[in-house]
């Protein structure tokens, strides 16, 4: 029997749990005797703290405490780390509360904790803080504008970190070129935004001291590390929990303040504490992404071919460097070649403090910033030669026989080297399911008309996992059920029903004689966590080996029970048996019963049918896709509809083609809404203007199209299931092909997509311009 | 406690008989004192719809409610909805269509959708997409959902 389950759209297990509420969320765990905090968080973007006068607070009904750092530390009080340094990096980290200096709006300053939400709340009216503000630093360029305020002592010019990194000879690529085409690209901050925001509950056991803490997040272990670090405590002493959580998208992958903090407060009073984020909280202080411009050229010959490409990147870091601030930045400035064949590239990063919330991965993580400000040169550079951005897409992409391909670029996550795939193939593929050549014959017809139609074009690779490890456990109890436990921390993706396919492969029991559990420090002792598309290449391929050594030690034992060879023994439908004589067999479960301790397994071998395996690489794989989309500009208000979009994708093997798509298009409604809808947007004060649900606008069921979608399975090389990832693919894509299909419907009229959200009133100003500079 | 007012309401078909602060939105009298926790509250300022449930057979936002407003009241949440250990059409037809990935966001959509096919049979897309634009979802992209509530209404005797 071979496999059987990987590549079967197989219904969830995680859904019946989750569609009849029985879900258990961070909020939905209640503990007797729970404690509620709230934080009394900074309404300036830069001020100094003159004092902080908690003695009304902690008097308020209900109060049980209320601290400030220096309550909390009257000594050296800790910071966050840096966990992904760059040479050169300037130190500039964010203590757990605010010491004598706020510098963003919502950065905490106190923690009150009292006997419900409500009642904290209330107490934190009568805390008092004497601030004395300071000027705001709400854009990169006024802050590394010459006499700008600065907002670290050690950072005298508030660009915390520079560097520059390439390949080849850029110079003579220039200085060689029949063209140069140079723009500059802005992208606008926006964010994750999970249905589910933060939360935090934590307890100490009376009686072992164990310190236990569920979080929605997405790297448990890491936060066990870091929480205990940050406390000085012993890892032993932490059990970190990550139960059912509502969408992290990246920014759950983070160590915040209030991780460590609502611990702490619970060792302090020495009760359970929650802590559950309102959305004012989570606009304001979640990690934010993708605010960079981007100055990119190309230098091209006569015939369009590229010889090579600068790039300059501003990214807006926000107030503070957190424990994977330099991670967009860097994917960033590795991502701009992309899938095309550029043997002289140099790209520098200025990475600049501001007034806001710290900047982190989110989905994508530099991929998206990149992509758009290649793409959208790419079909600029096309236009200016008098090509089809098709056409030249064709002439630069990397052949089939160029893999794999070694770019030559590292960033801080990986090596940039193009595991497998076609990527013409590819291209062709999704311009064909499109009917490219259809569309432009109709689009110059309806155009006469006054129908502004466009098409944009995006080509992209994603790294698609990323290491060091991933564990797995799977372990069969003597009933024959299968347990499997894996250091990986999904956030919906159906991790869990992957997995059990993987397991179920190997052997040849049904789903629902197999559970997966994930992310929990006691369960586990090792394990990363969900972020970088990784888990199915990570968690899935600890997953196979895991369940592959099971199986092999099942057929050892039972070889033992039949004394027979274990040449002799075969498996078949969750059985071991003698070939050829099928009567002579042992089930799964006897075979666990006779491999536990006291049982009867051969000499020398291990107890008990289990086997935890860490899946080990540096090596990351990388996705390739190809995203077309149609638009209909309305002439008179600008608006924006999305006509069709076709996605191919090539993610390698497909464990679960259903959820595969699922997190394509899920991708694609992210990055859909950072190009026309998504902005958190400061004033000149540093105040957010967009910190709830209406002026921070998610794309709603009426903005979203129905994507087509199609694949290639390109194995990769780099782990035994052939796995890539898939899950930022649509994030990185969907911005950019839709910028450039609003400018290939506006841009006879001269108008020119620079930047982002292509809300209404933004595509009607560019028209407006660009209709009164051409008359 | 000050302010308390006495409130009966019927939950999923049971009766309850509480006192709750004035201020008690619904959704905490719901998750807090009923514990009743597969209502989810997303942004506690209605907008995205996870909250919704259903009061007298109208979907309402529970976190912009108090829950004295609710005093007298049936109310279903989507603990109502299976028959015991069978699950309803509506959350058979999420199921086949991988029509939620974290969850959080689908009880408020399965209320909403309740509602939406117990008066429209055989809706079209549009007005199916017009139904849901009220609800926020951040992982799907809503195309499975669409097609989740399609199914739905073929699945769904009513």
């Amino acid at each position: 029997m071979g496999a059987t389950m990987i590549g079967e759209r197989v219904k969830r297990l995680e859904d019946p749990r989750l569609l009849t509420g029985e879900g258990g969320f961070v909020d939905d765990i209640q503990l007797p005797n729970t404690l509620h905090a709230a934080f009394l968080r900074s309404p300036h973007g830069n001020a100094r703290i003159r004092g902080i006068d908690l003695s009304a607070a902690r008097a308020a009904p209900g109060v049980v405490d209320a601290f400030s750092l220096s309550d909390g530390w009257p000594d050296a009080p800790p910071t966050i780390p840096v966990l992904a340094p760059v040479d050169g990096l300037l130190p500039c980290p964010q203590y757990l509360l605010a010491r004598d200096q706020v510098r963003y709006v919502g950065e905490a300053v106190a923690v009150i904790v009292a006997e419900s939400r409500d009642l904290a709340e209330d107490a934190m009216e009568l805390a008092e803080v004497d601030y004395e503000p300071l000027p705001a630093i709400a854009t990169m360029e006024s802050g590394m504008a010459s006499g700008a305020e600065v907002l670290h002592d050690t950072v005298p010019d508030n660009v915390a970190v520079r560097w520059t990194q390439g390949i080849g000879d850029v110079a003579e690529a220039f200085d060689g070129a029949a063209h140069v085409v140079s723009d500059t690209f802005r992208m606008q901050r926006y964010t994750g935004v999970p249905m589910e925001g933060r939360g935090t509950l934590a307890t100490q056991d009376p009686v072992n001291g164990e310190l236990t803490v569920w979080t929605s997040g997405q790297w448990p272990h890491t936060q066990r590390a870091l929480t205990a670090a940050l406390l000085g405590l012993e890892e032993k002493s932490i059990r970190v929990i990550q139960p059912e959580v509502g969408g992290g998208f990246g920014v759950k992958v983070e160590l915040y303040p209030e991780d460590v903090l609502i611990p702490f407060a619970a060792l302090r009073v020495g009760r359970p504490v929650k802590w559950i984020e309102d959305r004012r909280e989570h606009m304001l202080t979640v990690v934010h992404a993708r605010e960079m411009d981007i100055d990119l050229s190309v230098a091209l010959e006569a015939d369009g071919t590229i010889r090579g490409m600068r790039c300059r990147l501003l990214s807006d870091q926000g107030g503070y460097f957190r424990t994977l601030g330099t991670v967009n930045p860097s994917l960033a400035i590795t991502s701009v070649p992309g899938p095309y064949r550029i043997e002289n590239y140099e790209g520098e990063v200025v990475c600049v403090l501001t007034n806001k919330s710290p900047s982190s991965p989110y989905r994508g993580a530099g991929g998206p910033e990149a992509v758009f400000a290649r793409e959208r040169l790419f079909d600029m550079a096309a236009r200016e030669i008098g090509m089809d951005p098709a056409a030249f897409r064709e002439k630069n992409i990397l052949p089939a026989d160029a893999m794999p391909y070694d770019t030559g670029l590292v960033s801080v996550e990986s090596t940039v080297v193009f595991d497998s795939g076609d990527f013409p193939a590819g291209l062709q593929r999704a311009l064909d399911a499109i009917d490219y050549a259809g569309f432009r014959a109709e689009q110059a017809r309806d155009r006469e008309q006054g129908r502004l139609r466009g098409l944009g074009i995006c080509v992209y690779t994603q790294m698609a996992s990323v290491g060091p490890y991933e564990s797995a456990e799977v372990r069969v109890d003597g009933g024959g059920k299968v347990a499997v436990v894996s250091g990986a921390a999904p956030q919906g993706q159906g991790t869990g029903t992957a997995l059990a396919q993987v397991v179920a492969d190997q052997l040849e029991v049904p789903l629902d004689q197999i559970t997966v559990t994930f992310a929990d420090t006691a369960r586990i002792p090792f394990g990363v966590g969900t972020y970088a598309s990784r888990n199915a290449v990570m968690a899935g391929s600890a997953t196979l080996v895991a369940s592959e050594r099971v199986r092999d030690k099942a057929i050892a034992v039972a070889a033992h029970l039949l004394e027979a060879s274990e040449a002799d023994v075969e498996w078949h439908e969750g059985t071991a048996r003698l070939k050829g004589v099928a009567e002579k067999s042992h089930t799964l479960a006897e075979l666990a019963q006779a491999a536990g301790p006291g049982g009867n397994r051969p000499e020398g071998m291990e107890p008990g049918l289990e086997i935890r395996h860490y899946f080990e690489t540096l090596d990351a794989p990388f996705a390739f896709g190809v995203h077309i989309a149609e638009v209909e500009v309305e002439p008179e208000t600008g608006d924006v509809d999305i006509k069709r979009y076709v996605a191919f994708s090539d993610c390698g093997r497909l464990i679960n083609p259903m959820i595969v798509e699922g997190q394509i298009v899920g991708g694609i409604a992210q990055g859909v809404g950072g190009a026309l809808l998504e902005e958190l947007v400061y004033d000149e004060d540093g105040q957010m203007l967009s910190a709830n649900l209406a002026d921070y606008q998610l794309p709603t069921s009426l903005d979203l199209p129905n994507v087509e979608i199609s694949h290639e399975e390109s194995p990769s090389p780099l782990n035994p299931l052939g796995a890539k990832g898939i899950g930022e693919g649509g994030a990185i894509a969907g911005h950019a092909v839709i910028a450039n299909a609003v400018e290939d419907a506006i841009a006879h009229t001269g108008a020119r997509v620079r930047e982002t959200p292509l809300r209404p009133a933004a595509v009607w100003k560019l028209m407006q311009e660009a209709g009164a500079a051409s008359s | 406690m000050d302010n308390e007012r006495n409130i009966d309401v019927t939950v999923n078909g049971r009766s309850h008989s509480a006192n709750v602060p004035a201020r008690r939105r619904l959704s905490e009298f719901i998750r807090d004192d009923l514990g009743l926790t597969g209502t989810h509250v997303g942004c506690e300022h209605g907008v995205c719809g996870t909250c919704t449930v259903q009061l007298d057979g109208e979907t309402v936002r529970s976190c912009l409610m108090f829950a004295v407003q609710a005093d007298g009241a049936e109310i279903m949440t989507v603990e109502g909805l299976a028959d015991g250990g069978a699950l309803h059409p509506i959350q058979e037809a999420f199921w086949q269509e991988h029509g939620l990935q974290c969850g959080f966001c689908t009880p408020g959509i399965l209320m909403t959708v309740h509602e939406f096919l117990l008066e429209n049979k055989g809706p079209l897309e549009e007005e199916i997409r017009h139904a849901l634009s009220g609800n926020l979802c951040r992982c799907t992209g809503y195309q499975n959902i669409v097609k989740a509530v399609e199914t739905a209404d073929r699945l769904w005797e009513r």
